[in-house]
């Protein structure tokens, strides 16, 4: 590294030790194999770039609104969960968090206020992070803060932060599409922020980083590349439904660390089994991986210590999600979380998808098929899996698909149409 | 003339709550309190199966995503008429203790200290005089020096980040921050040193349940997770670490604090109703609520001693007068509990200009035990555990007694009806916990064994149903209080579905008769110098950590008064 851009950064209190160490931080997540922090070091190093610090110059701190809406808390609790930088580095040394309900010192009114002089003082320059769903029921009435409907359509506290944002991030599942508080009968009227800013003509850029809850290690790296690069730089990296496409790209069944398992038809078929003491693979129990894209077998979660499969629980495709509109919310789309041949729901429908033969069994190409999502043409499951067993298994155990809603036998093709 | 004082949004608490008080001569002669969200996981839940059920059920809460996890498997293995391998109970039982572990070290610091600690004043703070105060309070050191460089450069830059508009900022309530120098510095220390512990303990529910917030494998029939020597020896490890830092930082902390703000706490937050319940945690293999780790049970302080009586969930019910919600008529028991939203939102106000608060004013159900207000939460499962003797309880409460000068006595633990006693409540029960867990994770060792050599019939971890049409009901805790889930099964499929989370025993508005709920009470006749920010009123509420994404907003008034620049986002610009 040159003398100079170690100066640079040292001007913002930043080793050069912490600096590679968030480098580390993006190429994990980024999760491409043969990307190191060094790589990551190299590019930011050559973009010169560094220090705009979101555009705001040396010194000072980003400022951060951190809005919680429809939600659990679950996303804030996920956030301090992070390290590489820890949460008291980032609100300390890196990021102005001026308003944040679960962490702010202050209370009604005075932190109200934070959030005004915010927007006020830092127009175009700060983040918005949004955690949960946007709540439209009764025009926003469902969700009252600091006594008003706080997503009330066409004028609201929500759109007045957001309007002024250079970027908004939609941390976890809800916010990207109203996730699990849009899960059938969607009783609040639950939608993601994207859609949200788009029906009312903010047109502030969306991060989307689903997933339930946000995962740490994906948040905190999109917040280091946006200090370090600026907004363009996250914006240039999303993919169609605006997710970081190196975080987002590929299934975690393609990077499972019991894919060995699959190809070898070495299946867990009973919670607390031998084969679960032997890490077999869990797709004979529901597991959505091969449906779901995300980087969680890489990054991992709660400071790399585990991750769903790793504990032996099949993945159940939190991750899965569709920003244009609600009816694809993970709920809907992944339930029954058991079920291997999908029942899907949107909104008031369920069908099964036809199964479709492709030369593996019609059971995973159906649920593939569906999500769009092609296997890599690598001929790995060439022959199939000897899924039979598991049939068995099932006739066996009497299993069915949990559904009160009528089943239609046929594919439906669902258009979501840009924008509806 | 009475004036209201208005806290919306509460923070530093989980969901949106609104506290408003009616204020008069500086006292607070009534209080609404107000849920300001709804979501409906009740209804979504119907039509699922149980599994689906635990998984959503735990979205209810992301700090105790645990605790309604389990709650929802309790309720599920009852109606499928089984009861789990003892594995599965220590595995519950670990995963179960990590959680409390982190909401207790999360409460304490990140969400109640503060109300106590101010951490800009740490900058006036002399080293010397800091190491030798921890020499005197016993407390573990670490670099005071620093810390103080690192916060004198924070102040500096002049933008107050996560401590913007902190009441003890002037023009708010800053003679109410009344801690030295020292002790606000070496509780700054300890404040930043938690987030690590909080994620330490977080990291044992990740090793067991794949990640933390929401688990994964606590599912209904056991376990998922399959324990090695090497997992339990990485949790082993963890627990010890966070059973050291509790005895020797955080207990020392609360006495140190609390023994500053002794006249403060000890005077404001008593409940005035003097019930408490709890439903216990920590299952022993006789699976009764009453042999739990922490039982169940209800304590009544009305005049005189301190009475234990025994819990009968039979005698729940809710009711939805004064909540938006249709109205369900009579209070209904939860196993048949209804909804319902009402076709139009009927508004908080029924006229705003005056401040005339609506008959309904809350997206909260008023629960009732036997027709009464209770209150749940830590301080009552610790009332419950030390009247019932539990060992370890008995000797966390007369120490800190004994810390705080006061007498080991009945007088002494009625005092602990305040926020005195809510403060103290979370660190004894972290200590206790780690305890446990420590010796948990030598039970599954132990069981490993047994399972090598064949000595273990069946499957030790997870139980196959029996039947898949019942009604179950779960009785549990979560950190914050006495949880309830019930479920209805038809062929799998769930058909009712009815939870009773303690956030909605503290934060019940008025029921039927028009009896207040447990916060609304105890928050009747405390003192308020300054309307716009009612320190201790917000100490109050604290003390109770509501979840209102369980279940409540504190409002500053509108008093019109433009707020002078207490914080600029852009420093000294």
């Amino acid at each position: 590294m040159q003398d100079s851009f170690i100066e640079s950064l040292e001007s913002r209190g930043l080793t050069r030790r912490a600096f590679l160490g968030f480098c580390g931080t993006i190429a994990a997540a980024i999760g491409i194999e043969g990307v190191t922090a060094a790589d990551v070091a190299e590019a930011i190093e050559s973009n010169s770039l560094i220090g705009t610090n979101g555009g705001l110059g040396e010194g000072a701190l980003a400022p951060v609104i951190w809005m919680e809406l429809g939600s659990c808390t679950g996303c804030t609790e996920s956030f301090a969960q992070a390290d590489n930088p820890d949460p008291a580095t980032l609100i300390l040394e890196y990021l102005a968090l001026n308003y944040a309900e679960t962490l702010s010192a202050a209370a009604g009114y005075s932190l109200e206020e934070a959030r005004e002089e915010t927007i006020e003082a830092a127009k175009g320059k700060y983040v918005v992070v949004i955690e949960g769903a946007v709540m439209t029921r009764y025009d926003g009435e469902i969700l009252r803060i600091a006594g008003a409907p706080t997503c009330a359509p066409h004028e609201s506290h929500l759109l007045h932060t957001c309007k002024d944002a250079a970027v908004v991030i939609a941390a976890g599942s809800c916010a990207v599409d109203g996730g699990f508080c849009a899960a059938y009968p969607n009783p609040g009227d639950a939608e993601g922020i994207q859609k949200y800013l788009k029906d009312n003509g903010v047109s502030t850029p969306v991060v989307n980083l689903p997933s339930c809850p946000v995962n740490p290690a994906n948040l905190v790296a999109v917040i280091v590349q946006y200090l370090l690069l600026g907004p363009e730089s996250v914006v240039a990296g999303l993919n169609e439904f605006n997710m970081p496409a190196a975080m987002y790209g590929e299934t975690i069944h393609d990077n499972c660390e019991r894919r060995g398992h699959f190809e070898n038809g070495e299946f867990v078929y009973e919670f607390g089994s031998e084969e679960e003491a032997k890490g077999y693979c869990l797709y004979a129990l529901g597991c959505k991986g091969p449906q779901t894209k995300a980087n969680c077998p890489q990054v991992r979660w709660n400071r790399r210590v585990s991750w769903c499969v790793a504990s032996g629980a099949p993945c159940i495709g939190c991750c899965n999600g569709d920003p244009r509109t609600t009816v694809r919310n993970w709920i809907d789309v992944d339930s029954p979380f058991l079920g291997r041949l999908k029942t899907l729901r949107l909104g008031d429908i369920a069908f099964q998808p036809t199964p479709v033969a492709l030369g593996v069994t019609g059971l995973l190409t159906a649920a593939l098929v569906v999500h769009g999502i092609g296997m890599k043409a690598t001929g790995r499951t060439k022959g199939g899996a000897p899924f039979e067993k598991e049939r068995e298994w099932d006739v066996k155990h009497g299993k069915k698909e949990p559904s009160t809603v009528p089943v239609v036998e046929e594919q439906v093709v669902v258009d979501f149409e840009e924008g509806k | 003339m009475a004036k209201h004082s208005i806290i919306d949004p509460v923070d530093r608490i989980e969901g949106h709550l609104r506290v408003e008080m009616e204020v008069e001569n500086g006292v607070v002669t009534d209080a609404w309190v107000s849920g300001g969200l709804f979501r409906g996981l009740e209804l979504i839940a119907e039509g699922r199966d149980p599994y689906d059920a635990a998984m959503l059920a735990q979205r209810v809460c992301g700090v105790c995503p645990v605790s309604h996890c389990h709650t929802s498997v309790f309720a599920a293995e009852e109606a499928y008429g089984i009861q789990i391998p003892e594995g599965g109970r220590l595995v519950r039982n670990l995963i179960e203790g990590a959680q409390f572990m982190h909401s207790h070290i999360l409460w304490f610091y990140q969400l109640s200290a503060l109300d106590y600690v101010n951490p800009l004043h740490a900058l006036e703070a002399d080293i010397n005089k800091t190491y030798a105060l921890c020499e005197t309070l016993g407390l573990a050191q670490t670099d005071f020096a620093a810390l103080k460089d690192r916060l004198a450069k924070f102040a500096q830059n002049g933008q107050y980040s996560w401590l913007s508009g902190g009441w003890f900022m002037d023009g708010l309530a800053p003679e109410a921050y009344k801690l030295p120098a020292e002790v606000d510095l070496i509780a700054t220390a300890h404040y930043i040193e938690a987030i690590d512990m909080q994620a330490t303990a977080d990291e044992i529910s990740a090793i067991i349940g794949g990640k933390m917030p929401h688990v994964q494998t606590s599912i209904p029939g056991g376990t998922a997770w399959y324990p090695s020597v090497e997992k339990l020896d990485d949790i082993l490890f963890r627990a010890t670490k966070l059973k050291e830092w509790v005895d020797n930082v955080m207990i020392p902390d609360a006495i140190a604090i609390a023994s500053v703000y002794l006249n403060d706490v000890a005077t404001i937050g008593n409940n005035k109703h003097g019930n408490f319940m709890a439903y216990g945690v920590f299952d022993r293999p006789s699976r009764e609520l009453d042999d739990r780790f922490f039982p169940a049970g209800i304590v009544r302080m009305g005049s005189g001693a301190p009475v234990l009586e025994q819990f009968d969930g039979a005698y729940i019910t809710e009711g939805t007068t004064h909540a938006y919600y249709k109205d369900s008529g009579e209070p209904l028991h939860p196993t048949v509990g209804v909804t319902e939203l009402p076709e139009k939102f009927p508004g908080y106000y029924k006229d705003a200009a005056a401040e005339i608060v609506n008959d309904k004013y809350t997206w909260s159900k008023a629960p009732r035990y036997d027709g009464e207000p209770m209150e749940v939460g830590p301080l009552a499962r610790v009332l419950v555990s030390y009247m019932s003797g539990n060992p370890e309880i008995v000797a966390g409460v007369n120490a800190v007694l004994t810390g705080l000068k006061l007498p080991v006595d009945a007088s002494s633990v009625m005092a602990l009806n305040s926020a005195l006693g809510r403060l103290a409540a979370r660190p004894i029960e972290a200590s206790a916990v780690a305890g446990y867990m420590i010796d948990w994770c030598g039970e599954l060792v132990e069981l490993l064994g047994l399972i090598e050599a064949g000595a273990v019939e069946g499957n030790p971890w997870f139980a196959e149903r029996v039947r898949d049409t019942g009604l179950g009901e779960g009785f549990w805790e979560a950190p914050r209080g006495a949880l309830y889930h019930t479920e209805t099964l038809a062929g799998n499929t769930i058909t009712h579905y009815q939870e009773v989370v303690p956030t909605t025993w503290n934060i019940s508005p008025r029921d039927e008769h028009g009896v207040p709920g447990t916060i609304e009470q105890g928050l009747i006749g405390t003192p308020v110098a300054n309307i716009e920010a009612p320190i201790n009123a917000l100490r109050i509420v604290h003390g109770y950590d509501p979840c209102v994404a369980c279940a409540v907003h504190i409002v500053e008034p509108k008093t019109g008064r433009e707020f002078k620049m207490h914080t600029s986002p852009w420093g000294g610009r």
